[in-house]
């Protein structure tokens, strides 16, 4: 209200046009997208439900993190994200791993493509063997598992041994902190 | 600049303070709060050298330990004592899983010690993972969560058959 007469009065004397709304309004948008952009460490695929642990750590830098997302049955997830995981395979039920492409492009692995999803575990590793963290030392290449926590074992096991064939030994699990 | 000279004008006219730039700072508080509560983000479990080991019958030497954990969701510890229970996976929605069933207070005792022990030898931990196929991922991260709580990160998951 203070504000509107403001103007008027601003308006009635000088007929300036009043800009500090303006300024707010592009401060909010500002703030509200260096917060998300900095939020956003690794792509969440929300079709997999993330194990709680007591004693997570932060992902502090996520540069050099291949994410990997190991998937529960399809009749296993909820109805949001059974959705989620049939829009994304266009209906495969096979699928059990997926992994980004370079261009975020995501693709399913059923559990008799190992060997395609270490041609790509591969390929995404060499895209980082030139490249160096913000200290200038080179990027340390990491498997990130987003497992589901319903997931059999074996299907981890099965991703942990693609990243091994691959030339990944540093592995990291993704987890939520427990309540 | 526009803001200075109105606040300049009001004072010479009519002495009521302007109070919206305040308004104004206090909503970008409530908004940045707003925003940095409701994103939930993830965190992280390392484990470092996981060669996954051709599967062996060997008993594992003394300095070592061994975790298996049964399809049920039992967690042993050296073969022989039972640390965690068997589970079922509608537990894990229950909101206080990871602090009371999934946290493995035994576990993390016993590996305290195993670390302990080892360091005074100069050595560090190596523990060795053994898990049914079957057992939900939920409980093998328990057990990773309390491999980290001890403070031991070199794990070594073995290709076995456990049942």
């Amino acid at each position: 209200m203070a504000k509107k007469k403001n103007a008027r009065a601003n308006d009635e004397v000088s007929g300036d046009v009043n800009l500090s709304p303006m300024i707010d309004c592009c401060f909010l948008l500002l703030i509200f997208f260096v917060v998300n952009a900095t939020q956003i460490t690794v792509a969440k695929d929300p079709s997999v439900k993330i194990p709680s642990a007591v004693s997570c750590t932060d992902l502090k830098d996520a540069k050099g993190c291949i994410v990997i997302n190991v998937y529960a049955d399809p009749d296993k997830m909820d109805d949001k994200a059974r959705a989620k995981f049939n829009k994304t395979f266009g209906g495969r039920a096979d699928v059990i791993w997926s992994l980004a492409d370079a261009n975020g492009k995501t693709t399913g692995y059923s559990v008799n493509q190992q060997s395609e999803l270490v041609t790509a575990i591969t390929k995404m590793k060499d895209l980082y063997k030139n490249s160096k963290g913000e200290d200038g030392k080179p990027v340390k290449v990491r498997a990130y598992f987003r497992g589901d926590q319903n997931t059999p074992w074996e299907r981890t096991q099965g991703a942990i041994e693609a990243a091994v064939k691959a030339g990944i030994a540093d592995h990291v699990f993704g987890t939520r902190a427990a309540n | 600049m526009a803001r200075h000279k109105r606040i300049e004008t009001e004072e010479q006219g009519d002495p009521e303070m302007n109070i919206s730039s305040l308004i104004d700072c206090c909503f970008l508080l409530l908004i940045y709060f707003l925003v940095a509560t409701t994103l939930v983000s993830e965190k992280k479990i390392d484990m470092a050298a996981p060669a996954t080991q051709s599967e062996s019958n060997e008993a594992p030497p003394p300095d070592k330990a061994s975790i298996t954990i049964q399809s049920s969701g039992a967690v042993l510890y050296n073969n022989d004592f039972t640390v965690g229970g068997a589970i079922s996976s509608s537990e894990f929605e229950s909101k206080d899983y990871a602090r009371q069933k999934g946290h493995l207070t035994q576990l993390v005792e016993r590996l305290k010690t195993l670390r302990q022990r080892t360091k005074a030898q100069g050595a560090e931990p190596l523990v060795l993972l053994r898990c049914a196929k079957s057992v939900p991922h939920q409980r093998v991260i328990d057990v990773l969560s309390a491999l980290a709580e001890a403070g031991i990160s070199a794990v070594a998951v073995e290709r076995g058959s456990v049942e």
